[in-house]
């Protein structure tokens, strides 16, 4: 067998999912033969019992937030983020949870996803909610910049991110790592195998360090290969996810998006491309941790097919 | 040699871009089953594809990809209606876009057409057309196959299928649309392989992926088609390296090798061919999908 090259990288083939050996911990969330959650977490994973919990997840869910015909309730959508804050934080308030993160002198932007072509939004229910609590906290409308872009990072103090979460045929998944992807002039320079990157523009300097909390909209995630939506590959999962953590929060929301797949098909259905971009911001950018023993999932609300 | 030769020439005559003319927003009714056309009608050619799907053009790029005409229609109190009418360099790329994702029911539109919950996909010539409702509604699904039907009338003709679909065997093959497609990019959306080029595919290479067997049977060939013997042997040495983890045979004989979880995949390069099969119950299975795929060749270069 000839020698490689200097500098020559193995490549990552299917066998080594099947191996559970590619892509360290996030390949966990992508490996093969894992029909269910139930396999994921007995076959591959500890269940967490971590004696020192590096990331916090609150996923919360309710059956009434989308109804049949799609209608997202946004009185049940501002319940479930005001619940999951307070989980998250201990408090019995919602008021008091808020405050942990965010002070009344701040001037904040809420990054949201607005997705013209794949049409997988955030969607307005949950980014209201986040400003209500905003506005309740004293911050003047001024002081609160809720877009998808044009966010004047220079005059943010602190920045709430708030994506959708999408399956995606470019960078594998997109939820909050990507979601900044505009934050860059140059949004194509991620594109592609330099998706792997992404970790980079939450240490821009106009970023690093303002994030204060993840919340992901998982009211009606996509699942399917793109590029264009499918509406078979949407599904009402209902779910919002809170966390400060954007690489445990992409680890998560992977791992329920794999499984759902899986299901879908009633086989592996791997994530493709990998996505690269979220085992890079815990190696490369030390940005959280995709380690699944390492992030505590605290559930709330619907059980029924909760994926995880 | 000749016959090497012959074939590429057919190859290449097959690939010229084609003469049919684009799809035009005139080319579109201006009403149907009460919805109406909402602004004019948008074109994106290869470079600004992009403006309207991001990177995520490239996917179609991988299918020659010429041309986009996007066209919304409306109706008072009900959801829009977008249709997207992709023309292709070829009918067998307007075949493989559509293979791509066939998640839905099989209805008849065109030269092949699926529908699930409102979104209408479906080829014709050089052709491929999604037609999306916002919200699936009984009004809106009718609505959808109305301009679908529309669109069909305003494309005549039909065009052909992938030659390379010929060499597919019958027996045991799974119901269903058979992907067809030349780059890694794609055939990862079907069967993810690796995250490098290992079977050195291109915008040149011809590719489909068939399934086998019923319930948890989960075998898979894959048969691919180079410009050049060079290429189909440098794919066959790549793959028996990095996936096999063996040196290849120098005369393309077909390797076999059992895998994790007890699967079987194997691998055999013929003239400008590569012959793949993955998730093998056992040796046998490999060898007698090889030799039927090899026994078409043959047949066919006679």
């Amino acid at each position: 067998m000839k020698g490689k090259k200097q500098g020559e990288r193995r490549p990552i083939t299917r066998r080594d999912f099947l191996k559970g050996t590619a892509y360290g911990t996030v390949g966990l969330a992508l490996g093969v033969n894992q029909l269910g959650a139930k396999a994921l977490a007995q076959e591959k994973i500890t269940p967490f019992a971590a004696k020192n919990p590096t990331s916090k997840i609150v996923l919360i869910r309710h059956e009434a937030a989308v109804d049949e015909k799609q209608r997202v309730n946004s009185g049940i959508v501002q319940e479930m983020v005001d619940t999951a804050l307070k989980a998250i934080t201990g408090k019995q308030d919602a008021a008091e949870a808020w405050k942990s993160f965010i002070r009344p002198e701040d001037t904040v932007g809420v990054k949201y996803t607005h997705c013209g072509w794949m049409r997988v939004h955030t969607e307005d229910a949950v980014v209201t909610a986040i400003v209500k609590r905003l506005r309740d906290l004293g911050i003047p409308k001024k002081r609160i910049y809720a877009e998808d872009s044009g966010i004047p990072l220079a005059k943010c103090t602190a920045l709430i991110n708030v994506p959708s979460i999408k399956v995606h045929a470019l960078t594998g998944i997109a939820v909050s790592i990507k979601n900044y992807i505009n934050f860059s002039s140059q949004p194509s320079a991620y594109h592609d195998d330099r998706s792997v990157n992404l970790g980079e523009i939450w240490l821009f300097p106009e970023v690093k360090g303002k994030t204060r909390l993840v919340i992901v909209d998982g009211l009606r995630p996509y699942f399917g290969p793109g590029p264009q939506i499918n509406p078979l590959h949407r599904w009402d999962y209902k779910g919002v996810l809170v966390g400060t953590d954007p690489v445990a929060m992409d680890a998560t929301c992977l791992r329920i998006c794999q499984v759902k797949r899986n299901l879908f098909k009633g086989e592996e259905w791997i994530i493709t491309p990998p996505p690269k971009s979220i085992s890079a911001a815990d190696t490369k950018y030390h940005l959280g941790t995709s380690d699944p023993a390492k992030i505590q999932v605290i559930r709330l609300g619907w059980e029924k097919d909760v994926l995880i | 040699m000749v016959i090497i030769f012959l074939t590429l020439e057919a190859w290449a005559v097959e690939k010229n871009p084609s003469e049919e003319k684009n799809m035009s927003p005139e080319s579109l009714p201006k009403r149907v089953a009460g919805w109406t056309v909402s602004g004019d009608g948008q074109t994106f050619n290869r470079e600004k594809i992009f403006k309207y799907m991001d990177g995520a053009g490239d996917v179609y790029l991988a299918f020659n990809f010429r041309q986009l005409l996007v066209q919304e229609y409306v109706k008072k109190s009900a959801p829009p209606i977008v249709v997207e009418i992709y023309q292709m360099s070829s009918s067998e790329d307007a075949y493989g876009i559509f293979s791509q994702d066939t998640d839905g029911d099989e209805v008849k539109m065109g030269q092949g057409a699926i529908y699930g919950l409102g979104l209408l996909r479906f080829w014709k010539k050089h052709f491929f057309v999604r037609i999306l409702a916002e919200k699936e509604t009984e009004e809106t699904k009718a609505a959808v196959m109305a301009i679908g039907k529309k669109v069909v009338e305003a494309i005549p003709g039909s065009g052909k299928k992938p030659a390379l679909l010929d060499w597919v065997p019958a027996a045991g093959l799974r119901k269903g649309v058979i992907p067809y497609f030349h780059k890694p990019i794609s055939l990862n959306v079907h069967y993810y392989l690796a995250d490098s080029n290992l079977l050195n595919l291109s915008e040149k290479t011809e590719a489909v992926l068939a399934r086998y067997g019923m319930n948890q049977n989960r075998v898979r060939l894959l048969i691919c088609r180079y410009p050049r013997p060079a290429e189909a042997e440098k794919g066959f040495e790549q793959f028996c390296r990095s996936f096999l983890s063996e040196s290849p045979k120098k005369d393309g004989t077909m390797q076999v090798k059992k895998i994790e979880k007890g699967q079987f995949v194997s691998a055999r390069w013929m003239d400008r061919v590569l012959i793949l099969v993955f998730e093998g119950d056992d040796r046998k299975t490999c060898e007698q999908l090889t030799q039927a795929v090899a026994k078409k060749i043959m047949e066919a270069n006679r």
